[in-house]
């Protein structure tokens, strides 16, 4: 899973009210290089909760060089693209977990796969 | 417009901004065989031989200088050409004023004579055209050689349900998917749809409810150890060479974990909805019936989740909200729908007041069930009050193709089933069988 995917999850459990961003527990982490393409990370950057993305960063350990608060001048600078796209897409949870804040419940990441499938109590 | 005004011939005639769009569409479009400027063309040989001593010289001029090698290729519909009425036909060509070279191995330019004959044998074409020859230069030709490079016949890792690579493709091709674009299969299985896309240049991503066909895929034909010791999705972008999907999620489309503020990141969103006795749709949430029965839930993250029965209706009006939301105004959803001649009907094709239908076109299977790829575009920004009002004003989105087994099984037996097909008109198939 990457910060991409996190970023546009929520706890969908019924009646959770405070479900985003989840918090990950992180067993194993890995880096694929990826196809840059700066069109898509200007198309993709306005959408991004940056705030749930900082937290996301931090937990995987790609916090390092990502601006406090997002701003759309940024894109014009090519050192900030190659670090957001570095987070947003080449840091890979491999195995981990993603916590609901509000009720802690674990959606397991396995092989790189978020299984967010709800149980019957649940829907 | 159609060559002749004839709806359903396959030459047409277009206006074209120019030469370069021509080029374009005619590389990326997979059905469209080729573009040809046409120079020339009659009923008989000698109307097409008038027709291009009448073409202006001036017109000619750039393309039949020494300067450049050619070639010209005869191209039959309606009928068989042997390599020696071809070579006939080639000769009789030879009025035109052509310097170049002849070459027949990647020349510079194409020349297309084509003959179009119904008279001998109509059965080799779905409508007979009345005889016609045409002459041309050949502008663009579709790159097919991508279908068989995709060719399932060689992919990694495949399903019950891959999408053929053909269709994958033209998929993509209706969603006008390209680079810089995100793409979603809400379906993905083996991933068919997700690879014709990323060769497309988008990022792709993929959900379905299956975990086992996302994760972990099936023994491949390597052996233990091997890099193919098992094959899943991501083996198929490497088999391509292509960047792996940027998401792979679990989940299921009717109660789905996308934050509800997310809207307009997708361009596209192309799928193949689950439907079907073998392949029907599973939602999330225990049958009623044996709700009480289920083992109690004592660890929720491996707690195997109960599902239910989805119906195409519900589904699609899932994926037609889904859709809405997370397109950007311009976006496109291309899905199937599955229709037999019994079912289906026009005003059923699922709506959405966020969405406009751009194209709605039949592939006939078998005889008793054809499927539609169905194009929509988004044409208003997403209003959630529109959308569920939209829905309250049809409270049951249970099609008529929902309760075809009922249909099937309840009503007819074996014999009277036999006699239903006999009696219904043989349809013609143009797609493959599947
Ligand atoms: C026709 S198959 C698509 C196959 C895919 N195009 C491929 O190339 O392999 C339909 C898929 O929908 C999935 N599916 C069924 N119900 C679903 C749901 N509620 N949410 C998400 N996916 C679902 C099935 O697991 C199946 O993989």
């Amino acid at each position: 899973m990457k910060l991409l995917t996190h970023n546009m999850l929520s706890c969908h459990i019924k009646n959770v009210r405070n479900g985003y961003p989840f918090l990950i527990e992180v067993v194993k982490v890995s880096e694929h290089e990826a196809d840059f393409d700066p069109d898509f990370l200007k198309h993709i950057f306005p959408r991004i909760n940056w705030p749930a993305f900082l937290q996301g960063a931090q937990s995987l350990g790609c916090r390092e060089g990502l601006p406090e608060e997002a701003a759309e001048s940024m894109l014009e600078d090519e050192g900030f693209l190659k670090r957001f796209h570095h987070a947003l897409l080449e840091v890979f949870l491999e195995e981990g977990s993603l916590v609901c804040p509000e009720t802690g419940r674990k959606f397991p990441v396995t092989k790189g796969i978020p299984n967010m499938l709800l149980n019957e109590d649940e829907c | 417009m159609p060559a002749g005004d004839l709806e359903h011939s396959p030459f047409w005639y277009v206006t074209l901004p120019s030469e370069e769009t021509a080029k374009s569409i005619g590389q990326r479009a997979l059905l469209t065989k080729m573009m040809v400027e046409v120079w020339g063309e009659g009923s008989t040989w000698e109307e097409l031989e008038a027709a291009l001593q009448a073409y202006p010289a001036e017109a000619m001029a750039p393309w039949v200088g020494p300067e450049h090698t050619f070639k010209v290729v005869v191209d039959a519909f309606g009928s068989k050409l042997t390599m020696d009425d071809q070579l006939d036909l080639i000769e009789k060509l030879e009025f035109l004023p052509f310097k170049g070279k002849v070459r027949l191995r990647n020349p510079e330019l194409t020349f297309v004579l084509l003959v179009v004959d119904c008279e001998w044998n109509d059965s080799l074409v779905d409508v007979a055209l009345p005889r016609r020859y045409y002459f041309g230069r050949q502008v663009a030709a579709a790159d097919r050689g991508v279908l068989e490079s995709y060719s399932l016949k060689r992919r990694l890792y495949l399903g019950p349900t891959s999408m053929d690579a053909e269709i994958a493709f033209i998929m993509c091709n209706q969603a006008k998917v390209k680079r810089g674009q995100l793409m979603l299969d809400p379906y993905a299985g083996t991933g068919s749809i997700l690879v014709a896309a990323a060769h497309y240049g988008a990022k792709v991503m993929g959900t379905d409810i299956d975990i086992k066909v996302l994760r972990e895929g099936k023994p491949g034909p390597g052996g233990p150890g091997s890099a193919t010791e098992r094959v899943c999705i991501g083996s198929n972008f490497t088999q391509y060479g292509l960047p792996q999907p940027v998401g792979l999620i679990r989940l299921d489309t009717h109660k789905h974990p996308l934050r509800p503020d997310l809207q307009e990141v997708l361009h596209a969103v192309i799928g193949d909805p689950p439907y079907g006795v073998r392949a029907g749709g599973k939602k999330s949430g225990a049958k009623p019936e044996i709700a009480d029965r289920r083992n109690p839930i004592t660890d929720p993250s491996t707690h195997i989740p109960a599902t239910q029965p989805y119906t195409l209706g519900e589904c699609l009006r899932d994926l037609l909200d889904l859709s809405a939301r997370l397109l950007v105004v311009g976006g496109r959803l291309v899905y199937f729908l599955p229709a037999t001649p019994e079912t289906y009907c026009e005003e059923e094709v699922p709506g959405h007041p966020a969405l406009r239908l751009v194209a709605n076109s039949e592939q006939i299977l078998t005889m008793r069930y054809s499927r539609r790829l169905v194009t929509m575009e988004k044409v208003h920004p997403y209003d959630a009050a529109a959308a569920a009002a939209y829905h309250a004003a049809r409270p049951d989105p249970t099609m008529a193709i929902d309760r075809l087994h009922d249909i099937v099984y309840e009503q007819l037996d074996e014999a009277a089933k036999k006699e239903a097909a006999e009696a219904a008109p043989r349809r013609r198939c143009r797609g493959k069988q599947f």
